[in-house]
């Protein structure tokens, strides 16, 4: 007997339930009923994945930090008497928690906040789609806010400029209903390498990248900044900014020779090279 | 000007020996004038009137003792330039530079009253002699602004005179962190900055919080139209402030302070600077503060004028060099603030109440107010009252009391219609709730809030609808865009109201109005945001008619709105004297002589020039 509980003591299994009582329990969420279990500090958007319940959201991007300034994911939580609103994309799980997305009170928040972005980015085919899934069919205010043409100031643009390539080439300007992003002084940066990642994440497609043939250039519309681009040496077509391909020489651990190599042919030249390539090669087998 | 020691004071019982010496320099029968520099007194010229004294004092003999004193604010601006003559602590007002031989000549050499300079009570006719005759004065009660008018702000002997960092010297030898902020909670003190959070609790969670070091800031960001209180005990009493930091960071338990002051103030930031200087040099801040083991210092950092910095996490943001843009706060900044540590922030005049709380202790505080809310509110009130300026209230006091007594009732006999309350989100509170008690969760059930104080008293000349554009649209420039609901919701209510007062409002626009409100209370980001729609929805509330009069009739009913009345000349009290008609420039009164003049409504552009230039008030608005 002796023995046995001596070994039980020194097992992994019994740490393990000593580590549970100290006190890391794991904080369960209730979404709309649905429990699930998070981890402590991941938030309430995290959970409701887990729960398979969607929230609309905007400004979210998991390779940025969540700012919550387009107010898009607001659900109800509740506080015992009263439920407050809070936005699901940043508010830390810290405890257990219920959370309310498909109450009245939540939709009719977030519909309004939709209702307000329709009325700033009326041409947005991406936010009307969002709408449309939200149930707003249309919004009941007029444009009367002027200072960017579709934007609607969600700001990953900004945040993956920073963040994720390390440029920052665009910001803000102005403050209320005149706050743009643009790039220093609204002239053409010299910071932007034209990599087009602000335009990727741009949720309601106003960051648009345009290819000039002619002068073989990249630029990144509306803020009008451009980059050189490397052209393919076969067929000519634009392949990437040279510029990104400094950065990414910076970043990734490769080869340069080889990486500079690969990127001498447009993807489909190098393809098809490499096809004759592997066609020769399969000729001379056979021989 | 007091001559101090260079020695650094290195114990409590250092700073008292001090204080007994400078006390003991003084004779009784010295005489003083005190000066009023405070903003409205130096706007009528009031420096000017310091350097005459100080003249006058330099040419008299040394046989009397005089001392020119330039103060802070006085609190009665309507009435200033303020002088103030000891002894007797006789209170002249409107003084102008001429009268300032004579003051000299017959008050301070000759001890005899000069009558033409006295206040004179308005309802009565009689004068007084001291400011303690005066029911300006006689219902407020002064422990934030309690050195204003008295010390020297630019000169730390005479605080120290008057009793000052005697607090810190006791919190310092004889009490440890945790019976400061006991104390504090026993005053019941809540945050004079707008929400009224309990200070005490926040210093603990600040003091229990995880990470090092720790700060402390102060918030001197006061942005709201028509408030200046922080501005005066900044400018008026510098030491207050710095003293209340000290006290606080010792409990908190941090090294390194900051004040944020608005670049608009530029004397608050001279005066701050000054006082940290000095303190500095006596051992009061820096490292082993009075010989102990604590060590604290502060910095001043300018703001560049954005109000939305007036929030918290917009201001740490601001500090530390990025855009002042506030964040969501579902983790504090007790915990996680300036530079991700944590962070106390206080309001200006929270910390100016702390070292009196530590001198006389927490039950005495909380003596005074009513049962949630401990301690006196300074309050700019200002607006269509007799007496404007810079008041310190008890709690519990009713806002009739502060409109009609302090303020001395509506000027030019107009009627009272609405008191706006808690700055640009506050809400206009109205004649029937005048007996409302001034208390941070009274005002709120109103419908507006204590903010950080400042009070427009409005008429029956103001029209509601236009006072909650007014406030909407300074909201909707001042917000700084980042989120949604603010940034869109209030340039869509700003159009609403706008075309409201353009008398081409439509039936249901007063709902849509409440439908944004109630959205932006709920999904702004910060408090700017959630509370922006005060203004709108307090006014809905209490003069929901006057929106309707608006968008039905077309007819604004305090006939403000340009286009929603029009000029009529009442042809009896006509005297067809001409003036309107030679001064209308469109040429729409006719008239001859003794023929009671007609204005041609079609050709009336509305640009008011008759009605104001009628000898007769014959031109009406109707």
């Amino acid at each position: 007997m002796y023995a046995l509980w001596d070994v039980l003591g020194k097992m992994p299994f019994h740490r393990s339930v000593e580590g549970m009582r100290k006190g890391k329990p794991v904080p369960t969420v209730t979404i709309d009923g649905c429990k699930v279990e998070v981890e402590k500090g991941e938030t309430i958007l995290d959970a409701a994945k887990k729960a398979g319940v969607w929230i609309p959201t905007l400004c979210y991007h998991p390779a940025v930090s969540s700012d919550a300034s387009c107010r898009l994911c607001m659900v109800e939580l509740d506080r015992g008497e009263w439920r407050q609103l809070v936005t699901a994309c940043n508010y830390p799980v810290r405890r257990d928690i219920v959370v309310y997305v498909s109450s009245e009170g939540a939709q009719q928040a977030r519909r309004g906040v939709m209702e307000l972005l329709l009325a700033r980015a009326p041409d947005s085919q991406e936010l009307k789609a969002l709408a449309e899934r939200m149930g707003v069919k249309e919004t009941r205010y007029p444009k009367v806010t002027e200072s960017q043409r579709n934007c609607i100031l969600c700001g990953l643009c900004v945040q993956v400029c920073e963040e994720i390539i390390g440029q920052a080439a665009i910001g803000y300007t102005g403050r209320g209903v005149d706050r743009t992003v643009a790039a220093p002084f609204r002239q053409p940066s010299e910071d932007c390498i034209g990599c087009g990642a602000c335009a990727a994440v741009c949720p309601v497609g106003t960051i648009k990248v345009r290819i000039h043939k002619d002068q073989q250039e990249v630029e990144i519309s509306p803020f009008k900044s451009r980059a050189k681009l490397l052209v393919c040496e076969e067929c000519g077509s634009p392949i990437i900014s040279v510029q990104v391909i400094e950065q990414a020489l910076g970043k990734v651990e490769v080869n340069s020779e080889e990486f500079r190599e690969l990127v001498r042919l447009c993807p489909k030249c190098r393809r098809s090279q490499t096809a004759a390539r592997l066609e020769a090669t399969k000729f001379c087998k056979k021989e | 000007m007091i001559e101090l020691g260079n020695a650094k004071l290195r114990s409590a019982a250092d700073l008292e020996h001090m204080q007994e010496e400078l006390r003991a320099r003084h004779t009784p029968s010295a005489k003083c004038v005190r000066v009023c520099t405070g903003p409205g007194c130096a706007a009528k010229g009031s420096p000017r009137l310091y350097e005459l004294f100080c003249e006058a004092v330099e040419r008299t003999g040394a046989d009397v003792e005089i001392e020119a004193k330039s103060v802070g604010c006085h609190g009665l601006c309507e009435c200033g330039p303020i002088v103030l003559i000891q002894p007797g602590n006789i209170f002249y007002q409107k003084v102008e530079e001429p009268d300032v031989a004579e003051i000299f000549r017959e008050t301070i050499l000759g001890n005899r009253v000069v009558e033409k300079l006295l206040y004179v009570n308005p309802a009565t006719g009689q004068k007084a002699v001291t400011p303690e005759e005066i029911t300006f004065y006689k219902v407020q009660k002064r422990i934030a602004l309690a050195g204003n008018g008295l010390i020297e702000p630019t000169n730390i002997g005479d605080y120290i005179a008057e009793g000052g960092y005697i607090a810190l010297a006791k919190v310092l030898s004889s009490m440890t962190p945790e019976e400061v902020i006991s104390e504090v909670e026993a005053a019941g003190l809540r945050g004079r900055g707008g929400g009224g959070f309990p200070t005490a609790r926040k210093w603990r969670s600040c003091r229990d919080a995880d990470g090092s070091p720790k700060y402390v800031i102060c918030n001197g960001d006061e942005g709201d139209p028509g408030a200046f209180m922080d501005r005066a005990i900044m400018e008026g009493n510098p030491h207050a402030v710095i003293e209340g930091m000290i006290i606080g960071a010792y409990a908190i338990g941090s090294e390194q302070g900051y004040i944020y002051v608005r670049n608009e103030y530029p004397l608050s930031v001279e005066r701050l600077k000054l006082a940290i200087e000095q303190a500095r040099e006596l051992g009061l801040l820096g490292e082993n503060i009075l010989g102990s083991s604590f060590s604290f210092d502060i910095r001043i950092n300018r703001g560049g004028g954005a109000f939305v910095c007036g929030e918290s996490t917009a201001l740490m943001a601001s500090l530390e060099g990025r855009p002042g843009e506030p964040r969501a706060k579902y983790i504090h900044t007790v915990e996680s603030g300036l530079h991700g540590r944590p962070t106390n922030l206080n309001n200006v005049e929270t910390w100016a109440n702390v070292p009196a709380i530590v001198n006389h202790g927490g039950e005495w505080f909380s003596s005074i107010g009513t049962e949630k809310s401990k301690g006196t509110k300074v309050f700019c009130l200002v607006g269509k009252v007799r007496n404007t300026g810079l008041v310190e209230v008890p709690m519990g006091i009713t806002l009739r009391q502060i409109v009609e007594e302090i303020g001395g009732g509506i000027a030019a006999g107009k009627r009272f219609k609405a008191v706006q309350t808690g700055g640009p989100s506050g809400g206009c509170i109205p004649a029937e709730h005048l007996d409302a008690r001034v208390d941070f969760d009274e005002l709120t059930k109103l419908g507006s809030m204590m903010g950080s104080g400042g009070m427009i008293v409005m008429d029956e000349d103001t029209c509601m609808v236009k006072v909650a554009k007014y406030f909407t649209n300074f909201l909707q420039k001042e917000s700084c865009g980042k989120c949604t609901p603010c940034r869109e919701g209030l340039a869509q209510m700003f159009y609403i109201l706008d075309r409201i007062t353009d008398g081409e409002g439509q039936v249901g626009d007063v709902e849509r109005l409440e439908g944004l409100a109630e959205l932006l209370e709920g999904t702004a980001l910060c408090a700017l945001g959630k509370t922006a729609a005060n203004p709108v929805i307090s006014t809905i509330r209490y003069f929901r008619d006057e929106y309707d009069a608006h968008i039905k009739d077309k007819r604004c009913p305090a006939k403000e709105c340009r286009g929603l009345f029009r000029y009529e000349i009442d042809p009896e009290a006509c005297k067809a004297c001409g003036i309107c008609l030679k001064n209308c420039p469109v040429d729409a009164i006719t008239g001859d002589k003794k023929v009671p003049h007609v204005i041609n409504q079609e050709k009336c552009t509305l640009c008011g020039m008759c009605w104001e230039k009628c000898p007769f008030t014959a031109v009406l608005k109707v």
